[in-house]
């Protein structure tokens, strides 16, 4: 009997080795889901984590930040997922660092928009470190509501509270955008019955996406769910993702 | 892949000058079909000149144009951006009537749609991949001379601009294709400039902010007395009444004609063939490159940009982008119509 493989093997990345995005109103449960990672390390640029039980190095500057890193890509520790709790604060840092570094009190103090591309730059540099190293790397933030024009007219969207340039450097790194969100829907009485969610595909009303094609539209905010979901899917072949919408 | 049997591609100017600024983003639009999702804030008030100069020209009937330009910017009272296209709109325009309220040429078309092949110079044949369109804003007739007439909005008209206008590359060609497909001969062209006022409505100072000023003034004053009031906001009838002001100046308005020689229809041609069989050869061997020196020009991101920075992660695709057919700009209705209700 030939040993040699006749069919290639799916690609089954772990969720060890993904970048992914959560964000969702306050008090929804992102924090709590994650923390449920295999190996969780917090590094908690904000407080609001008292209420779990995890490991978490308090973040207060960029530079603690970096220390961090630095550590963390030592590999000397038991941790297996990076969560940045949350990125927004872990931006707020950063531009605070370029500010201090420059001497500057804004960055528009800073000619031609360099100041802005610089806090940029360095976010990026180091977002994209850290997601090199052989880690989870989850990235927490909070959502918000923007008014979007588009060619056919203007709507509401759902999106994470970073700046625009930063959600973009973010968007474009990630391989999983999760919307944590509440799903409202009709009990067979009648009744309202509203369970929290995690949302994996994009909207024209919020954002998400899930590069890996694995997981269902839509998961119970649950991290067990999540991991059984995504461990069920990666047996089977990837489901593409869906196309972006079509222009009326 | 094309078969013997696929039509060829029809293509216009915007098509090909991208192609030559960046594959890249040639390819993203052209062959992946993406837009950004949002739109471009700078296009929209260009786009309702235009619209209005269709109007006027067609019917020169300035009430008309004023009501298009209410109906294009009905948030006006929420939308900052809505309100100061439409202030400016109007006061061009009602200047534009003033001004232009005689012309010295007959419209012979507006809004002008051409499509026609794409030849070799060497040898005469059509190209059997691609079709050029396209779209001018007019044809006028002076005399026995026919004339491409080009609408611009500028922030300024000077030396450079008007030396520019010899590097047009879109509007030479265009007024080569009429010729060929409508078999119109095409004198040259008229740009028909519109100067952008820079002036701004004036919010006015909030209270702290005349608190401020005062104090300063009054920090100032030998005598420990000021007459400063607080600023109000300026209202729309001052506003317009500023605008109309600045658009009484000769200088916000400018014709000018270019005539076309023969050799520049050829070299046109020429560059035009060539860019098609690079287009070709690119899309056999599927690769796009990025020119990364075109990633700022105007001193703002390419709208692909984003998409390029991430390596074409699909997360990036699907929340900054839609797919729409390309070649929007050929699409023809007649000025100020509106979409069917049903």
């Amino acid at each position: 009997m030939p040993i040699l493989p006749t069919t290639k093997t799916p690609p089954k990345p772990s969720l060890s080795d993904l970048t992914v995005l959560w964000y969702g109103q306050t008090k929804i449960g992102k924090s709590q889901t994650c923390a449920q990672a295999d190996g969780a390390v917090f590094l908690a640029t904000e407080p609001g984590l008292n209420a779990l039980e995890v490991f978490q190095v308090p973040i207060l500057s960029w530079e603690d930040l970096l220390a961090a890193c630095a550590e963390i890509g030592e590999g000397k520790h038991p941790f297996k997922t990076v969560i940045v709790d949350t990125v927004d604060n872990a931006y707020k840092f950063c531009t605070e660092y370029i500010l201090r570094k420059y001497k500057v009190e804004h960055e528009s103090d800073l000619a031609y928009g360099k100041g802005y591309a610089i806090v940029n730059n360095e976010f990026q540099r180091v977002l994209t470190k850290l997601a090199f190293l052989p880690y989870g790397l989850y990235l927490i933030s909070h959502a918000k509501e923007i008014e979007v024009e588009t060619r056919t007219g203007k709507y509401t969207r759902i999106v994470p509270t970073l700046p625009e340039k930063a959600r973009k450097i973010v968007l474009g790194m990630v391989d999983m955008v999760l919307y944590c969100d509440l799903d409202v829907s009709a009990g067979a009485d009648g009744e309202q019955i509203i369970r929290r969610v995690i949302r994996t595909k994009p909207s024209l009303y919020y954002e998400a996406g899930d590069r890996t094609g694995r997981l269902p539209e839509t998961i119970d905010l649950d991290y067990r769910k999540f991991l059984e979901a995504f461990q069920a899917a990666a047996g089977a072949p990837a489901r593409p993702q869906a196309g972006p919408k079509q222009a009326k | 892949m094309k078969t013997p049997d696929t039509p060829p591609m029809v293509t216009t100017y915007s098509m090909w000058n991208q192609f030559r600024n960046c594959r890249k983003a040639a390819e993203l639009r052209y062959l992946q079909h993406l837009v950004p999702l949002e739109r471009d804030r700078h296009l929209h008030f260009g786009s309702l000149i235009h619209e209005c100069l269709e109007l006027w020209h067609g019917q020169r009937d300035l009430a008309r144009v004023l009501d298009l330009i209410d109906r294009r910017c009905t948030a006006r009272a929420q939308d900052e951006d809505q309100k100061r296209d439409w202030h400016l709109a109007t006061a061009m325009m009602r200047a534009y009537a003033e001004r232009y309220a005689e012309e010295e040429f007959e419209v012979f078309a507006l809004e002008q749609v051409f499509e026609g092949p794409i030849v070799n110079p060497a040898t005469g044949a059509a190209s059997r991949s691609f079709r050029l369109a396209g779209k001018v804003d007019g044809i006028v007739r002076t005399g026995e001379e026919y004339f491409i007439l080009e609408h611009k909005t500028a922030s300024q008209i000077d030396s450079d601009y008007l030396e520019r206008l010899w590097t047009d590359f879109q509007i030479t060609l265009y007024a080569h294709y009429v010729e060929q497909t409508l078999g119109i001969p095409i004198t040259g062209i008229l740009y028909n400039v519109l100067v952008k006022a820079r002036l701004q409505q004036s919010r006015g100072e909030t209270e702290e902010e005349f608190e401020a000023r005062r104090a300063d003034l009054l920090a100032k004053s030998k005598t420990g007395r000021t007459t400063a009031r607080r600023r109000e906001p300026e209202s729309d009838q001052d506003f317009q009444r500023r605008l109309a002001e600045k658009y009484a100046d000769p200088a916000m308005f400018h014709r000018e004609r270019l005539y076309l020689s023969r050799e520049q229809f050829d070299i046109l041609r020429a560059e035009l063939w060539e860019l098609t069989q690079a287009f070709l050869d690119a899309r056999r061997r599927g690769v796009f490159y990025q020119n990364t020196s075109f990633c700022f020009n105007y001193q703002r991101p390419c709208p692909y940009f984003a998409l390029c920075r991430s390596n074409g992660n699909p997360n990036v695709i699907e929340n900054f982008y839609q797919r729409a057919e390309p070649n929007e700009e050929l699409r023809v209705l007649p000025a100020g119509s509106s979409e069917p209700a049903f």
